[in-house]
């Protein structure tokens, strides 16, 4: 019995001992600023960049040997906060001009590298047939919370088309939102273009009427904490393979050269 | 004999330990010091009464407190089927009925959501049946305020009936009293304690949940968005409210521990 027990304890003991040498090896050497923690890229991007980015990412460490990108995805207004509180970001990829700009005094400099629009994405076995749908009581649609990029433009187009129905649920980020309707607990749904062709053949959507309210831009740029070799990331997002990527997720607005 | 003339002589603990144990105190103490320093003290009140706070105080009240007295309805029967059942059956229902405790939260959103959504083993019927849909309604907030919360009065209720001595209950038995009535007049006044323990617990958690709520009842202000949501949401827009709800949330924690500490004491004492 008490064998087992100091067996028990002594395991629990080596589990939090190497949860702990774990966890402070990585802040030691990003103190120290070992080669290794100078090879780390910390990405702080928007939800809707998850797949790109992640693809991208994976590209740029093929290409670059010895360089490695972490990602942390997010709703921009929820990384612009962390980031004004001292997260740890080399490189912050926002869906909104306004949370780009207030990180402004830690990102002075930065890009717009793509443009995204949101749509009323539904799925296809139950289509919905006109915006003006949403405001039907019956239909059960979410959108991301208005403080959010996805958000606001959500807000500014539904305006433009006259909703006044109100959705069951405003979501913190658009990944939060599209779960909603893959899981089909809800009719529709106020997301990204390029969130509605990563969720497959089962959703489709209706384009808003006012297409530039509808939009938004991506701009991307360094943190002036940034480690040397975060820049070598951006110049990869708008090289000819991140443009690939980004194309091929359907976002718009790419830059093409000069 | 030698170790009894220690113990009974010099009681004290290392100091090595001792210090090790205040930095682990301090673990705990320094954040909460330092979210209490960010909250704007003169203008609490107005922070709290400001509409939206109010939407989710009131969301957050009358959900987590169904929440709690649906897990009393129950969760103490199922406390006393864990004292007193076979212990072939109960030692399996035991990890069962405890393990929301240990599941990520969002885990808990996405498994109620498999059950009760539009498209959920159960929810699927009901919305066939009649159109309706639990996810993004109150309701949906009191059922993952109730799987949450339950599995911890049901942890300290089934402790309090152990210690109910089983002679108590037999007795009555020989008297003429149904095994329901021994419940009714013997047990569960017996657990009185132990029940208002468990009512409160499992409250305050139904009060903090954050995770499964978000996934499975979604986030709309006045019918689903409680006060942790209200917290994350107005982080972003409004921080000096979201610093005062979450003293209040604070007060409300430490107010409940020390509420319970007395009670839990006297439950689990035997009395």
């Amino acid at each position: 019995m008490r064998r087992t027990f100091r067996a028990v304890t002594s395991l629990v003991v080596v589990a939090v001992l190497s949860a702990c040498s774990a966890g402070t090896g990585k802040g030691a050497s990003d103190v120290s600023g070992s080669p290794e923690s100078q090879n780390t890229i910390t990405v702080f991007a928007a939800s809707s960049l998850t797949k790109s980015f992640t693809e991208i990412g994976k590209q740029f460490e093929a290409e670059n040997p010895g360089l490695k990108v972490v990602f942390s995805f997010g709703a921009s207004s929820t990384l612009a906060e962390q980031i004004n509180s001292g997260a740890p970001a080399d490189v912050f990829a926002s869906a909104s001009k306004k949370s780009m700009d207030s990180v402004a005094a830690l990102i002075p400099n930065s890009k717009v590298f793509a443009t995204n629009r949101v749509v009323v994405a539904y799925p296809v076995a139950k289509p919905l047939k006109a915006i003006a749908d949403l405001n039907n009581p019956a239909i059960k649609w979410v959108q991301c919370d208005h403080q959010v990029p996805c958000g606001i433009a959500a807000d500014a187009a539904l305006t433009a088309d006259g909703v006044t129905g109100t959705p069951v649920s405003l979501e913190p980020d658009v990944k939060s939102v599209t779960g909603k309707l893959t899981a089909l607990e809800v009719d529709a749904a106020i997301i990204y273009a390029t969130d509605v062709k990563s969720s497959g053949s089962d959703f489709a959507a209706l384009e808003f009427s006012n297409q530039e309210k509808a939009t938004t831009k991506y701009p991307i740029g360094v943190t002036l904490s940034a480690k040397s070799k975060a820049q070598a990331f951006v110049d990869f997002v708008f090289s000819e393979a991140g443009i690939k990527v980004l194309g091929q997720a359907g976002f718009g607005g790419l830059y093409t050269g000069g | 004999m030698a170790c009894t003339q220690v113990a009974k002589k010099n009681p004290t603990v290392s100091p090595a330990i001792t210090a090790i144990g205040f930095v682990g105190l301090l673990v705990v103490l320094l954040p909460v010091i330092a979210l209490l320093s960010r909250v704007p003290w003169s203008n609490l009140l107005n922070q709290l009464t400001s509409e939206s706070s109010i939407n989710a105080i009131r969301v957050s009240l009358i959900t987590s407190v169904i929440a709690a007295l649906i897990s009393v309805l129950l969760g103490v029967p199922l406390a006393w089927y864990l004292a007193r059942g076979p212990e072939g059956i109960t030692k399996w229902l035991r990890p069962i009925v405890i393990s929301p405790l240990v599941m990520p939260p969002t885990v808990a959103g996405l498994a109620l959501l498999t059950l009760m959504g539009r498209n959920g083993l159960l929810g699927k019927f009901i919305y066939e049946q009649t159109g309706w849909a639990m996810p993004f309604t109150m309701a949906a907030v009191v059922l993952a305020g109730i799987f949450v919360g339950m599995p911890f009065l049901v942890l300290v209720v089934e402790a309090v009936f152990r210690q109910i001595p089983v002679e108590l209950e037999e007795a009555a038995q020989t008297l003429g009293a149904n095994p329901s009535k021994v419940f009714l007049r013997i047990s569960f006044p017996l657990a009185r304690g132990g029940v208002i323990s468990g009512l409160v617990l499992a409250w305050a958690r139904a009060l903090g949940e954050f995770g499964a709520t978000l996934t499975f009842a979604g986030s709309l202000p006045g019918v689903t968005r409680t006060l942790p949501m209200e917290v994350y949401v107005a982080m972003e827009v409004d921080p000096a409210s979201a610093y005062s709800i979450s003293a209040m949330l604070v007060v409300i924690a430490i107010t409940v521990v020390f509420l319970l500490r007395s009670n839990l004491i006297k439950a689990f004492s035997g009395r």
